[in-house]
């Protein structure tokens, strides 16, 4: 626990250390400003050293010269204040209450106008104090993926520690994964490879067949786009267990951005990449190639599915041949398909023949 | 035959007796019946009329004296009637004039003389005189004392409607307060329901007469409004009629009446802008309509059929072979010299070359000589044969002919066709003996066109081509523009008065003729200074522009338009913007829909000038005020009563651009107000933010509370201003600073006013002592960027007062500890 007040005090610290050159600016006469990286495509670049993306040097100024900008600034003091108070109460709470209580505040100009706005002033302040949100004790929403497979660990919960087993201690819909997947620690696993799927459907086939069991592996349920937590234990899996990552998703843009974030780590918070991504873990299917070769039933591609995919081949992360190749020929025949279609050639197809085949070809298995 | 006889006498007899009936009708008694033509129309209307007649020549005449005029007008009830009172510190009037200027109507000095004068809009003050008699039955009662004498002249009097002659009823001298002046009271029928009118007339005289002071005292109400300046308005000299502007009528009166004996002697004299060259230009533009042209035909070459030299060695005898061939070979070469050569020309080398010859062969070459010398010459230039009669057109004139004509007309035209049209033109060019001009070649412009159409029209006919209207002027100007004018002096003036139409003809030469634009020495604009001025003192605004346009002329008649704005402050926001028109220094106050100056202000587009216009098109809403003053010795009005200036382009366009000038400068300074409130909102919410930050920073960092008046100043773009004292052993060094965060360079005035005297101040500034305190004053000039500091010391404790000026509020941050 006396890490924890450590990481308390060392948080607090830091977003005093930020009031304080707020402060300072203002004596010494300068106008309040907040700097810092610019968050968007334009600014994201591959770090060789680290082998993961991060953002570059274009960096965005929030001053008080503007009404705007002096806004903003307001409201992160506010936050400050708030974030700081907590850490000293050892309380937390989640990004949708900070929003909420920011209507308490007493001046109007304070008081944010959305969540999203709240979200993105923690992120902002996550990156100029170097400080995670976690360690600022803010929760998002999401609650992190679902977990089976043959992996022991020991969670520190506020009730206490816990020693769970993936398999046998866990009802059918797995282990779910805390705000804080550094509160747990891994004990044993039996695991070949971690395998990340996106959709609900094709995780509890895969469970049903027995996938995790007869191949050796960790299903990671990703629900769609992955919570930190996900990303973070994933990562923490290939490194600390040393297992192969794949990810496992729909044949379309939307589900693409899903593998990047697990591996190129996202675009909202690049500056925690290092922290987040898997750069090694490699993407599965479905591919538009698997379209073409197992006769997917498909969708036509959409305006904006178009537009995504363009937009992929002019992001930085997505500028490989493979993606290039694959995004090329998705456009050429104008097709999506969702990976429980595969269910199209059988139920167990997936377990029987697409995945392992796959993984071989990947040198997984 | 009998009844035919009898209807006859019938007839006569009608005649007879309408023409015993006919009788002439005295001025006096025209107005009489007809008062709405000289704006007498209605009670109200007539009040408002009497009183702008006085003025106006209350006005005129203290200004034509030198003196800046005070102007009572009194407007009293008494009984039925309302008596009008009206008082000026002019020269006064003459005891022989009074009479004839008050009981006499269209009897002044004003109607004829051409410069800018208000009595040009109005018939007098007669008409109130004779108004007021008529309702009233009461004479006018006149008081007037010249300068420099000892008593006033007293009248009273009425008009006798029969003879348009002053009745007068008692006369005599009286003592009066006045130095010299001129008072007159008369009683007429009236109501008040023109009160507005009368208070818009006595106040909009007053905008735009800023040099007077008027007094307006009626049964309600009682106006003073005082003088912005003390300079009168530059007087104005009479000019000569320009000639762009007289009237065929006018021009043969003037010819009776003028001393000069020649034409271009006239027209020097009595017009205004032409001097030597012009009146030359006149001539020739006179000449050409009167005498017409003469065609130009290109000389033969030498040697070719119809030498020039040879034909002129011919007509010459009896000179000896080296004269003949001297005199022949010089006119040859001087006819070669040119592209084209017409009769007048050939005339003038032969007698120049012959006078040449004379001189040195010692030979005289006669005027017969000289005549045979220029028809031979005629002859080989045009290819005439003197031995056949009937002739065709020659080559030469042919050929010249469809050069012309082929030039001038359309490519389309196939050449045949041309070509058969100059044949049959030509033909009328061909010389007659027996015609003096047809002779010469000398025709005017109706007949070149005449020739034009009826070789056109045979052209048509024959084969079967079209001569347009286009095509026609074309070619009759091509062949006009080679006709040359001739140098015959034009008739004397004494011949010209009784020729009507070689009046008309040299009125036409005027109006052809370039002639710069009138002076403007006639005119007496307000100037932009002073039209701001008037509207300063009338209207309590946060704004004010004013232009004035360079004189521009219409008809022969020099006009200047000014214009001025006034917006927000007192005037009302609500509603139409206020529009004042003024022709001459006088206030249009009537029939503002038909006036030239509402509809040009209408049809501006205000919304561009950040104005509200519904629409796009109209007046204006907001709290403006429009002032438009069109100056001029000829103000066209729409109709007798003067009220609305009418519509002329020239004018209309100078008045829009007058408008426009002045509008411009109030798009700015709203454009100005605009971005100044953008800059004050922004200054109230950063106000209310960054102390809160400020303090929520100073809470977290748990310090006390930040100085953020520096960092609001930047944030500010301002000035910042503030002292700092420093103190050292009992002394006490106070600096002051200015600190430019501004994009531009600023010289404040900053002054610090100490209770204890300072001293070691710096050299840049004055310290001046008043009552115990010592006002410190300094104007740095600081860069944008940079600062100023200015310091002084002080003994012991001392308050402060810190004040700065030259900065726009929102601008500027004091710092005063």
């Amino acid at each position: 626990m006396s890490d924890a007040t450590d990481t308390n005090s060392e948080a607090q610290e830091k977003l005093v250390d930020l009031a304080a050159e707020f402060y300072d600016q203002f004596e010494r006469g300068q106008i309040p400003e907040m700097r810092l990286p610019t968050r968007t495509k334009s600014n994201i670049v591959f770090d060789e050293d680290k082998n993961v993306w991060v953002y570059g040097d274009r960096e965005s100024t929030r001053s008080a010269n503007s009404v705007r900008g002096a806004r903003k600034l307001l409201k992160a003091v506010y936050t400050i204040e708030f974030l700081a108070q907590q850490l000293e109460e050892d309380r937390s709470s989640t990004l949708r209450e900070l929003y909420y209580l920011s209507e308490s505040w007493d001046n109007e100009e304070a008081q944010f106008n959305g969540q999203d706005e709240s979200n993105n002033l923690v992120e902002d302040l996550e990156i100029v104090s170097d400080v995670k949100r976690e360690d600022f004790h803010m929760r998002p929403e999401e609650s992190g993926a679902k977990v089976m497979g043959p992996l022991l660990l020991r969670e520190q919960t506020q009730r206490g520690d816990r020693e769970i087993h993936c398999q046998e201690d866990v009802g059918q819909g797995g282990y779910q994964i805390p705000n804080n997947p550094d509160t747990i620690e891994f004990l044993d696993n039996d695991a070949d490879f971690v395998i990340a799927v996106e959709t609900g459907g094709m995780r509890d086939r895969l469970v049903e067949n027995g996938f995790d069991d007869e191949y050796n592996c960790i299903v990671v349920h990703l629900g769609g786009q992955p919570a930190r937590a996900t990303r973070r234990l994933i990562k923490r899996m290939r490194n600390e267990l040393d297992l192969p990552v794949v990810v496992f998703a729909d044949g379309d843009p939307w589900s693409y951005r899903i593998y990047g974030s697990v591996a190129y780590g996202s675009i909202k918070s690049a500056h925690l990449s290092e922290y987040l991504a898997t750069p090694d873990a490699q993407y599965v299917g479905i591919r538009p190639e698997d379209i073409v070769e197992y006769d997917l039933p498909t969708d036509p591609l959409s305006d904006s599915d178009v537009n995504a995919l363009e937009s992929e081949l002019e992001d930085p992360r997505f500028q490989t041949d493979f993606w290039e190749e694959q995004i090329e020929l998705q456009l050429d025949i104008g097709k999506k398909a969702e990976q429980q279609a595969l269910a199209a050639r059988g139920l167990d197809f997936v377990t029987d023949t697409y995945l392992p085949e796959r993984l071989e070809e990947m040198g997984v298995l | 035959m009998t009844s035919f006889q009898s209807t006859l006498g019938e007839e006569e007899g009608m005649a007879a007796e309408l023409a015993e009936n006919q009788r002439a009708i005295s001025i006096a008694e025209f107005f009489e019946k007809n008062k709405q033509m000289l704006g007498f129309n209605s009670g109200a209307r007539a009040l408002v009329t009497a009183v702008k007649e006085a003025v106006d020549n209350a006005l005129d005449a203290t200004e034509e004296a030198g003196h800046l005029p005070d102007i009572y007008v009194e407007i009293e009830e008494s009984g039925n009637y309302y008596k009008l009172v009206v008082e000026d510190n002019g020269p006064g009037i003459t005891k022989s004039q009074i009479p004839k200027i008050f009981g006499k109507l269209l009897y002044g000095s004003r109607f004829h003389a051409r410069e800018q004068a208000r009595g040009q809009q109005g018939i007098g003050i007669s008409a109130a005189v004779l108004y007021s008699q008529l309702t009233s039955g009461k004479p006018a009662k006149v008081t007037s004392r010249t300068q420099g004498s000892d008593t006033a002249q007293y009248f009273e009097l009425v008009i006798d409607t029969d003879t348009n002659e002053p009745e007068i009823r008692e006369e005599g001298t009286t003592s009066w307060d006045r130095p010299h002046g001129t008072r007159i009271e008369i009683e007429m029928e009236g109501n008040m329901r023109a009160r507005q009118q009368l208070h818009d007339y006595m106040k909009h005289t007053a905008v735009v007469n800023p040099h007077a002071r008027l007094e307006l005292k009626e049964p309600q109400e009682h106006f003073k409004f005082e003088r912005a300046t003390d300079e009168l308005p530059d007087e104005t000299e009479e000019i000569k009629p320009h000639p762009h502007g007289v009237e065929l009528g006018n021009v043969l009166k003037m010819l009776e009446a003028t001393n000069s004996q020649t034409v271009s002697g006239f027209l020097q004299t009595e017009f205004t802008r032409v001097g030597k060259k012009t009146a030359e230009s006149v001539i020739d533009e006179f000449r050409d309509r009167h005498y017409g042209r003469e065609m130009a035909w290109t000389p033969p070459a030498a040697h070719e059929d119809g030498d020039v030299a040879r034909a002129v060695s011919k007509a010459v005898s009896n000179k000896g072979a080296d004269a003949t061939a001297a005199f022949a070979d010089a006119v040859a070469e001087r006819v070669d010299g040119m592209d084209r050569v017409a009769h007048t020309q050939l005339a003038r080398f032969v007698d120049e070359e012959a006078a040449a010859v004379e001189a040195e062969h010692g030979k005289t070459f006669g005027d017969t000589v000289r005549e045979n010398a220029v028809e031979a010459a005629w002859r080989a230039v045009t290819g005439f044969d003197p031995d056949e009669p009937d002739q065709e057109p020659s080559e030469g004139i042919v050929a010249d002919a469809f050069a012309l004509a082929d030039d001038a007309t359309s490519t389309r035209k196939d050449d045949e066709t041309v070509r058969a049209f100059a044949e049959r033109l030509g033909a009328k060019f061909v010389p007659d003996p027996d015609d003096d001009d047809v002779w010469r070649g000398r025709f005017t412009h109706e007949s070149v066109r005449g020739f034009v159409d009826r070789a056109a029209d045979m052209t048509e006919e024959r084969e079967d081509a079209t001569f347009g209207d286009t095509a026609r002027e074309n070619v009759t100007d091509a062949f006009w523009r080679v006709m040359v004018t001739v140098s015959e002096d034009p008739p004397l003036v004494s011949d010209l008065v009784g020729d009507r139409d070689a009046t008309s003809e040299l009125v036409e030469g005027m109006r052809a003729t370039d002639i710069i634009a009138p002076p403007t020495s006639c005119l007496s604009p307000i100037s932009a200074e002073l039209v701001e001025a008037g509207l300063r003192k009338e209207y309590d605004a946060e704004f004010y522009a004013s232009s004035s346009r360079d004189a521009d002329v219409h008809a022969g008649d020099p006009f200047v338009a000014e214009a001025g704005i006034a917006y927000g402050g007192d005037i009302e926001a609500e509603g139409e913007a206020d529009l004042l028109r003024f022709a001459n220094r006088v206030p249009l106050v009537y029939k503002r829909g038909g006036c030239a100056i509402t509809q040009t202000i209408k049809g501006i587009g205000w919304r561009n000038y950040n104005l509200d216009q519904p629409g796009g098109s109209g007046i204006p809403n907001g709290a403006v005020v429009i002032s438009v003053h069109v100056a001029s010795t000829n103000v066209p009005f729409t109709s007798e009563s003067k009220d609305a200036v009418a519509s002329v382009e020239a004018i209309e366009d100078e008045i829009e651009l007058a408008v426009r000038e002045a509008a411009r400068e109030l798009k700015s300074y709203l454009k100005k107000q605009q971005s100044m409130r953008k800059r004050q909102k922004k200054q109230n919410v950063l106000a209310d933010i960054l102390p809160v930050m400020a303090s929520k920073v100073a809470d977290v960092t748990e310090r006390g509370e930040p100085e953020i008046g520096d960092a609001m100043a930047r944030i500010m773009n301002n000035v910042l201003v503030e002292r700092d004292v420093e103190e050292n052993d009992g002394e006490r060094t106070v600096s002051v600073t200015v600190e430019n965060h501004s994009d531009r360079n600023e010289s404040p005035d900053v002054t610090d006013i100490v209770d204890c005297e300072p001293r070691d101040v710096d050299d840049a500034a004055t310290v001046v002592e008043m009552d115990g305190e010592w006002f410190v004053k300094w104007t740095p000039d600081v860069e944008s960027g940079d600062e100023a500091t200015l310091s002084y010391t002080v003994d012991a404790e001392a308050s402060y007062d810190l004040s700065v000026s030259e900065i726009e509020g929102p601008k500027l941050t004091v710092n005063d500890q």
